[in-house]
């Protein structure tokens, strides 16, 4: 022992795992994570709740109510408040939700249209296989993707409202956007026009701004995840990408991409002959390959590298302005009706976007005005020339979005708005093609916390993805 | 493994283990009754995150923890070993530790799985001698406690949780004094100089 503090003897122990199971040591660390994770989260609710409540009083304090009501709302709130510390012990599972229908399918799992069996209401249910992920080595990728989603309030940002897991997935519980993706608006319209293309881009200018002010780079923006609520209004889904969720943003796989070793997809092709079959197809045509493509594209684990900027591909760093890159494609898209590099596979697709100087090409038979035409050259371009690199400000400025008064775009009416028969109507969404998606994901065991039942290692990097959000309970049902 | 402490005195009253505390300052800011908010509805999330956080703590000894090491369910040297009541057979028994704790864990484990008791659908109320079942887990807790600070110390302090654990305690006991729901004098014996010591240093309020 060292010298004594206070008159005890300080006590030298010799710390050892040796000898301790590896079940032992991984229920250890696991149980450490989780008492931390504990500690911060409550504190966090401490203080929400803290400030809920003042907030309510001092509202009450200035509309000078009478006593009586304002001892209503504050045991109105009281009760919302027990409620949602009720929700802390209920644990939620795949048996709380019934499949109403699959509605969308990604790299790693499906999406569900689900309704909450006790209260009715309706949300999508996004599952993430574990074991891709982790094949992919995709695990704090899924922490950011929760993080970002919880904790941002951004009307342009899809909701998060549960995450709970079993042995095999992750699940998902979001607030459910009735009117489809962009993509599958683009598939059924072929292009928009100049206003119409004008007012989509102009809220994913706001939403891009938005978590961009969140410190978050999303560089996966594509027409699959900017989802249309019930007013036909914009919301980003997807934050899978931020660091790094598909083989497109694996460096080995862009690696290969480059050196022409990849097997791609869609068959061989001569190098070089691409230009010819560029003049040789009508827009039409090329309009109508593109899109016989797009859900197969859609639904691979590669995914489509159409929209991501060539310094994601060149490794050289890079930061939010490749996010106004990926806005330039889809905006071209919009107005021409294919993606500017869109070819018969990635390793094609690849190759323009680095030679972007000499690939981005404006088809003669699609009219664009001036305006719209130098948007979309000053977004894919070079990094250092590119508008939107500092800041969202820059964009907005732009000629082309002349007339949108950007404080109000999302109360206006949208150009489309969906036509709902109900809260369960998925008529926005290809349901036919997900047909042979099972109803249920195929159930595992829930992850089980018993003394004796042993903690899986891989369960660790989960640590903490169980969510419960407060809106939950005081949201209104969308319809 | 050897025992490297040099006096008698258990380690956990040893300093620098005594100290370790993961959460700065008083518990208070924690435990109190958040305003408005339903007793029972508090006292409901909290007995069910201690249980599962005390469980899975557990869940890192249990190795050790066999019926050949704690042959008996003890507080430690000097205190008489804990006894088990059926409460069917109304009947008083002396068991392992690994066995009592198993029967403590499970007891509390269907009382908080049962819809009657902890309720979660909405709408749901809490059952009258809801009081009297939570001091009854706490009671029980207690135990488990006492038994982990007494018997499986070393194997904490081997896997570093001193200081998740002593902070587990603390907010457990903080909570226990909040809302009176700490077992009776005797019980608390054993763990009494660690409570004062923790009070002493603000910790416990
Ligand atoms: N909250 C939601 N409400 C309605 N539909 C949704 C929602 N989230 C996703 N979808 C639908 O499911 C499709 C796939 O979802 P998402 O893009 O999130 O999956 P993913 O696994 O991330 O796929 P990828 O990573 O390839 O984009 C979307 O294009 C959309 O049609």
């Amino acid at each position: 022992g060292f010298g004594g503090k206070g008159g005890q003897e300080y006590v030298n122990f010799e710390r050892s795992t040796e000898g301790f199971s590896k079940g032992t040591l991984d229920r250890s660390t696991a149980a450490r994570l989780k008492l931390e994770h504990f500690y911060k989260v409550t504190l966090d609710q401490a203080r929400e709740r803290n400030e809920r409540r003042t907030e309510l009083e001092k509202k009450l304090e200035k509309e000078d109510c009478s006593g009586e009501r304002k001892n209503r709302q504050l045991q109105s709130l009281g009760r919302k408040e027990s409620s949602f510390l009720r929700l802390r012990r209920t644990r939620l599972g795949l048996e709380d939700f019934v499949t109403v229908k699959v509605i969308g399918k990604g790299a790693f799992g499906e999406v569900r249209l689900v309704q909450k069996a006790d209260t009715g209401k309706i949300y999508a249910m996004k599952t993430l296989r574990k074991a891709d992920m982790f094949k992919k080595d995709q695990l704090a990728h899924v922490k950011a993707e929760r993080d970002v989603l919880a904790e941002s309030d951004s009307p342009w940002v899809v909701q998060l409202f549960y995450s709970f897991q079993d042995t095999s997935y992750l699940y998902l519980i979001m607030e459910f956007l009735p009117g489809g993706d962009l993509m599958t608006m683009l598939i059924k319209y072929d292009t928009f026009s100049e206003d119409v293309t004008r007012f989509y881009i102009a809220e994913c200018v706001l939403a891009i701004e938005a978590i961009h002010k969140l410190n978050f780079i999303h560089r996966d923006i594509k027409p699959d995840n900017i989802l249309i609520d019930k007013d036909g209004h914009i919301k980003l889904s997807d934050f899978g990408l931020s660091t790094g969720f598909h083989r497109t943003h694996d460096s080995a796989y862009y690696q290969r991409l480059l050196d022409g070793t990849l097997n791609s997809g869609g068959g061989h092709r001569q190098l070089g002959s691409e230009a010819n079959i560029n003049l040789t197809l009508s827009s039409k045509d090329r309009i109508a390959t593109w899109k016989k493509n797009r859900r197969a594209l859609a639904y691979s684990t590669v995914g489509t590298p159409d929209y991501i900027a060539p310094e994601i591909f060149l490794q050289q760093g890079y930061g939010q302005e490749c996010d106004w890159w990926s806005l330039g494609a889809i905006m071209f898209e919009c107005l021409v009706g294919y993606p500017p590099f869109c070819s018969e596979n990635a390793h094609e697709t690849y190759r323009k976007i680095i030679n972007w100087r000499d690939q981005l090409y404006f088809p003669d038979d699609v009219h664009l005005s001036p305006e719209a035409e130098d948007i979309i050259r000053r977004l894919i371009c070079a990094p250092e020339q590119r508008l939107g690199r500092h800041g969202g400000e820059e964009i907005k400025a732009h000629p082309f979005f002349t007339g949108v008064d950007w404080d109000t775009i999302r109360n206006i009416e949208a150009p489309f708005v969906p036509n709902l028969k109900s809260i369960t109507d998925t008529s926005y969404f290809p349901t036919e093609d997900l047909e042979k998606i099972p109803e249920q994901p195929q159930t595992t065991e829930r992850i089980n916390t018993n003394v004796t039942g042993e903690y899986n290692q891989k369960d660790l990097a989960f640590v903490g993805y169980t969510y419960k959000r407060f809106d939950e309970l005081t949201r209104k049902n969308a319809l | 493994r050897s025992r490297t402490s040099p006096t008698s005195r258990p380690l956990f009253l040893s300093p620098p283990f005594i100290e370790a505390s993961l959460v700065e300052g008083s518990f208070k800011k924690f435990v109190v009754l958040p305003k408005y908010v339903d007793e029972d509805e508090w006292l409901a999330v909290n007995v069910f995150e201690f249980f599962n956080y005390l469980n899975m703590f557990y869940g890192t000894v249990t190795d050790f923890c066999t019926a050949m090491n704690c042959s008996t369910m003890s507080a430690g040297p000097g205190f008489e070993p804990y006894t088990w009541t059926d409460q069917n057979q109304k009947k008083s028994t002396k068991l392992p530790a690994p066995t009592y704790i198993d029967y403590v864990m499970t007891m509390v484990q269907n009382l908080i799985n049962d819809e009657n008791v902890f309720p979660t659908k909405a709408g749901r109320e809490f059952p009258k001698d809801f009081q009297q079942t939570v001091r009854l887990i706490f009671k029980q807790c207690f135990r488990v406690f006492a038994h982990i600070y007494y018997h499986h110390y070393e194997q904490l302090l081997h896997l570093r949780e001193e200081k998740h654990f002593n902070s587990l305690f603390a907010h457990f006991i903080s909570f226990a004094k909040e809302f009176s729901l700490l077992p009776d004098k005797k019980e608390l014996a054993p763990l009494e100089e660690l409570i004062s010591y923790m009070e002493s240093k603000g910790r416990i309020c």
